[in-house]
């Protein structure tokens, strides 16, 4: 049976960042669209995890900083945490952007079909709306959008009460009085560094030797770990976790080769060991799509091997990021209306928002140098930035990595105060192949943090002017 | 305890450690015999370490890294200058002083001891170490650098 509305040009399995900007783009060409998305618009990123991860950080990084009034010559008595009015505020900010995200739908008239949707043929989705009731919905092109999963190991008692997601770890009413966090990659210590705000006693453990494996440069990751121990945070690197046991009100999580294995006790225990692509019981197999280990195969226009299907953000693997979604979502909703789009991931950046924050894009130095092009890297502190002195947050710095002789911009590296902001000048670097010299000639607004990237981009020649090369 | 060669410049005072050899540069290097005759352990002078300031990062090259002398060894950045230090000997870095990851302070507050930054297993130790300074030739070039910069302020 076929209702008026049953039937679309475009069909979106998936109302994350990658399905909606898919469909409000499509229906921005001309197309009608149908939208599928089981939960509430936004996926992951908008419901539990960049969004609401980024709310709480705000709040703790507000609470540090009161904590420092006298730094700054104020006299502020005493901050403390209302953990209630924190969930509330941090719910109000998502709700809001959730709000925002249906209304551009609606404005579009995206049509935003509410189930748990599976493709069965190639041109149709069937939705079960979770009350019995199953509809399908046919369309000329689909678009597959299903998003991640949050990844679990198999580590023995990592079902216990007590161990939590990152999901589970955006919603609480106490604060763990000892948390130890399994994964040391982004979301690891991104919420190391809202929980230590809170008061937590924060221990993470990374199974690699190194933190941030994959996410940045290297030299960035190992600097980011001597300030976070510097501070106190435990943060062991090869420490693979082995089994969680409770014990009465506590958990004690064993890490560590058999004979030399190490006990950490603790309150809460957060799993946060990276996302998987979520591609199972949405009928993949079953119509013979192709897969990429977990992750579904695409071309580099997005196309899948089935006809006129194409898929986008996390479920196609490489980089999980809600603004690679969002250009893959660009990418597919133009093949879909008859565009010949490549996607381009040159560009895209990466973003940490632990304190201080991290960010990079292109090249680093480990892989430039394991490409064979002959580079040059030339760095500059954030403690002799005027602005960062001025905010009292002066660890970090920004490296870029260049080629050598023409100075073009293969990659830029940055920790500190607000690069996760700064590092759009890198990204556009990067794309358009600016030089050094390009950099150096543009003006940098005074007093700014964006006046590292000058000074950098100045040292390329051997020409810093606000610090002193012995 | 080493005995040191000591000046005072300007209210400013800079020990030379009397058992090491030096580079003009401002490194130390410490012969490790008879425990350890082919490796020398390797610093910042106290007088680099009061020029350069407040040590935020000290860099060393990973151990097993191989150097020839004249390389760089080491970025050391400190709130108001990035000093790249070349090795004073070729070799390989054997060790790297674990402790400056948390407490790069220690190059400012003990320099020729628990501030040291690598071991290198030396290449040529027998024809380079010709190449350093003694004790005395170090402190010399030293007061007459630390006298110049006294001028130019």
């Amino acid at each position: 049976m076929s209702a008026p509305g049953d039937s679309a040009d475009i069909a979106v399995l998936g109302g994350g960042p990658g399905g909606y900007v898919a469909a409000l783009r499509a229906a921005q060409l001309g197309a009608r669209v149908i939208l599928v998305e089981k939960d509430r618009v936004g996926g992951t990123c908008l419901n539990v995890g960049c969004i609401p991860t980024k709310a709480l950080l705000t709040s703790a990084e507000l609470l540090l900083r009161a904590k420092r009034g006298s730094e700054f010559g104020l006299a502020i008595p005493q901050v403390s945490v209302d953990l209630p009015a924190l969930m509330a505020c941090k719910r109000k900010t998502v709700d809001q952007l959730v709000g925002g995200v249906e209304q551009l739908l609606k404005a579009r008239r995206v049509t935003l079909v509410r189930g748990a949707g599976r493709i069965i043929r190639p041109d149709t989705l069937s939705v079960d709306d979770g009350q019995g009731g199953v509809r399908e919905y046919s369309a000329q092109r689909i678009i597959l959008a299903p998003g991640s999963v949050t990844a679990t190991p198999p580590i023995a008692g990592s079902d216990l009460p007590g161990v939590i997601t990152s999901t589970g770890a955006l919603d609480i009413d106490t604060v763990p009085a000892r948390l130890v966090i399994v994964g040391g990659g982004v979301i690891g210590l991104e919420f190391a560094c809202i929980y230590e705000a809170l008061g937590s006693k924060v221990t993470v453990l990374e199974m690699t030797p190194a933190i941030l494996p994959g996410a940045t440069d290297e030299a960035i990751a190992k600097r980011l770990h001597s300030l976070l121990r510097r501070r106190g945070l435990d943060v062991q690197t090869n420490a693979v976790v082995q089994r969680i046991e409770r014990n009465g009100e506590m958990l004690r999580v064993f890490a560590g080769a058999a004979g030399a294995e190490t006990t950490t006790e603790c309150d809460r225990v957060l799993i946060a060991t990276g996302r998987w692509p979520n591609t199972q019981g949405m009928g993949f197999a079953e119509l013979g799509l192709r897969m990429n280990g977990r992750a579904i195969a695409v071309d580099e226009r997005l196309a899948t091997n089935l006809p006129n299907v194409w898929a986008i953000g996390d479920a196609i693997g490489g980089w999980m990021l809600a603004h690679k979604a969002m250009v893959d979502g660009r990418v597919a909703a133009e093949n879909a209306t008859g565009g010949q789009r490549q996607v381009d991931y040159r560009s895209v950046p990466s973003v940490i928002f632990t304190r201080p924050e991290v960010a990079s894009v292109g090249l680093t130095e480990s892989q430039a140098r394991a490409a064979g092009v002959p580079i040059k890297v030339t760095q500059f502190p954030f403690s002799a930035n005027p602005r960062a002195r001025i905010f009292g947050e002066t660890d970090g710095l920004v490296r870029l990595i260049c080629e050598a002789g023409s100075g073009r911009i293969l990659g830029v590296h940055m920790l500190g105060l607000h690069v996760t902001d700064l590092i759009a000048e890198g990204a556009l670097a990067v794309q358009t192949g600016a030089t050094a010299d390009n950099l150096a000639w543009t003006t940098h607004a005074h007093p700014t943090l964006p006046e590292a990237m000058l000074e950098a981009a100045l040292g390329f020649s051997g020409g810093a002017l606000h610090i002193h090369a012995q | 305890m080493p005995e040191y060669l000591e000046t005072t410049v300007d209210k400013f005072t800079f020990r030379v450690a009397k058992d090491r050899l030096y580079t003009a540069k401002g490194v130390w290097v410490f012969w490790m015999q008879p425990e350890a005759p082919n490796r020398v352990r390797i610093g910042l002078t106290d007088y680099l370490q009061q020029r350069s300031g407040d040590v935020a990062f000290a860099s060393v090259q990973p151990v097993g890294t191989k150097v020839l002398a004249g390389e760089k060894l080491a970025d050391v950045e400190t709130i108001k200058a990035m000093v790249e230090l070349p090795s004073p000997v070729s070799g390989t870095v054997v060790e790297v002083n674990p402790a400056l990851d948390t407490t790069p302070e220690l190059i400012n507050q003990d320099p020729y001891d628990k501030g040291w930054l690598a071991v290198i297993e030396t290449a040529s130790w027998d024809t380079e170490r010709a190449t350093l300074l003694e004790p005395e030739a170090y402190f010399k070039v030293m007061e007459a650098e630390a006298k110049e910069e006294a001028k130019k302020l």
